[in-house]
């Protein structure tokens, strides 16, 4: 009997595909699939998570975001342009919008969980009356109004943990870190409908909207002069400032608003106030007072 | 956007030598069993009785680890299914090495046939985290190996 080990052709246990266009196809596919898992994810996390009652959603607010450095006569006069502008909104029954105040000269400010604004000292400075202010006020007024805030880190967790799960990190604690109190971002529809509430309201109380505009050019001649780089949540808004222009200029002729007034100006001690809040907050973190109302 | 940049220089790097090194590998392959054809390997479990052999084990063993370009792929396809190609060529490769070194030593010892061939294979970190995924292939048999005629 005669032995041998036949030739055998090549390709029969390996594919002669190339390895770079099945990296395509799958890298591909992968991509999309997350893409498309996360928006899902995210939609339905943020409409759920718009059905919180807005007690429960103000439990969740890390008592160290609560923090006031503004003195009580800067304390009061926001308060009270928020409660008017919460009034001419219509804030529902059991909504109450509380704002604090930084001394800090970052240029931001912002809404986040449970009616809480927080506005910076850097950005409020900039203001060259109540006008303006109101419309900053307003605009985030508008993002509690709308829930925005906790569809935003509803829709944002829900991303995270898709992003998690599919690349193999997941990251389980969502609400664990305060850090995304203060980094939320909305979408662009979100801003839109914020800009368009804000508007109303500014009109509402003041009769004509000029102060928005004013607003809107001081955010970018903010962002001109920062170079445009890491954009703080009130203008990486993505609507961007030019366009939010345009739009209050095309909403102000639809209504038939008036786009310039007579604009009201901040009291006369807001100066002082400003300086006194940068004092309170050149004060160590540990040895400051922490709002409990 | 670091983390993303990593990974793109190290999925190139992976593919860059690993194609290279496989490429290489076949060429080296294809031409060592042309060279050792005429010493055949046989499953059979019955060895022909005449004339006398002498008998030895004779074994050839392969460890393969897996480039990250290839263990990349083979991550995805664990999202579709399907053929996992990436490895199927790496396990081929390392298939024939073992047979090859097999029969290298069964040449060493004067045999002329293996018989009864068999494949073991053995994963070297199994269970282990994250670390490279590495296996063993052993091709083993029993050379036949001529007595000098009395």
């Amino acid at each position: 009997m005669k032995y041998r080990n036949p030739q055998i052709p090549e390709g029969i246990n390996t594919s002669d595909r190339h390895p770079l266009k099945e990296f395509a196809t799958l890298a591909g596919g992968a991509v999309l699939l997350i893409v498309a898992l996360g928006w899902l994810m995210g939609q339905v996390a943020g409409s759920l998570a718009g059905l919180l009652p807005f007690e429960k959603e103000m439990a969740l607010v890390p008592k160290e975001l609560l923090s006031s450095d503004a003195g009580p006569e800067l304390q009061a006069y926001l308060d009270r342009l928020a409660d008017r502008l919460g009034q001419d909104m219509d804030l529902p029954e059991g909504m109450q919008v509380r704002v604090h105040f930084s001394g800090n000269d970052t240029f931001n400010a912002f809404a986040t969980l449970g009616g809480n604004i927080l506005l910076f000292r850097g950005l409020v400075e900039a203001l060259p009356h109540e006008n303006a202010l109101s419309m900053l006020l307003a605009h985030e007024i508008a993002h509690v109004l709308h829930r925005d805030p906790i569809v935003g880190i509803g829709r944002g967790a829900a991303i995270r943990l898709v992003t998690g799960l599919l690349l193999g990190s997941p990251d389980l604690a969502v609400l664990g870190s305060a850090g995304i109190y203060t980094q939320l971002h909305y979408s662009r529809g979100m801003e839109r409908a914020a800009d368009a509430a804000a508007l109303r309201a500014v009109h509402q109380r003041y009769g004509h909207i000029g102060g928005a505009a004013e607003l809107f050019n001081i955010l970018r001649a903010e962002r001109e002069r920062s170079g445009g780089g890491e954009m703080p949540a009130f203008f990486s808004s993505h609507p961007l400032d030019l366009d939010r222009l345009q739009t209050i200029t095309a909403t102000a002729r639809q209504q038939g608003w008036h786009e310039n007034g007579q604009a009201t100006p901040l009291p006369a001690a807001f100066n002082d106030w400003m300086q006194d809040a940068a004092g309170r907050a050149a004060i160590p973190e540990g040895q400051r007072q922490v709002r409990s109302d | 956007m670091y983390d993303l940049l990593l990974l793109l220089v190290l999925l190139a790097l992976g593919y860059g030598f690993g194609q290279y090194a496989e490429r290489r590998h076949y060429r080296s392959i294809v031409e060592r069993e042309a060279r050792l054809n005429a010493l055949p390997a046989i499953a059979s479990r019955y060895p022909p009785a005449e004339p006398h052999y002498q008998h030895a084990l004779v074994t050839g063993s392969t460890v393969v680890s897996v480039d990250y370009f290839k263990r990349f792929l083979a991550a995805l396809r664990n999202l579709f299914g399907g053929r996992v190609t990436s490895y199927e060529s790496l396990l081929d490769r390392a298939r024939r090495e073992s047979l090859l070194r097999m029969k290298q030593q069964a040449r060493t010892l004067g045999a002329v046939m293996v018989f009864n061939v068999k494949y073991e294979t053995a994963s070297i970190s199994k269970g282990a985290g994250k670390t490279i995924g590495s296996v063993e292939v052993l091709a083993y048999g029993t050379a036949l190996i001529p007595t000098p005629s009395r």
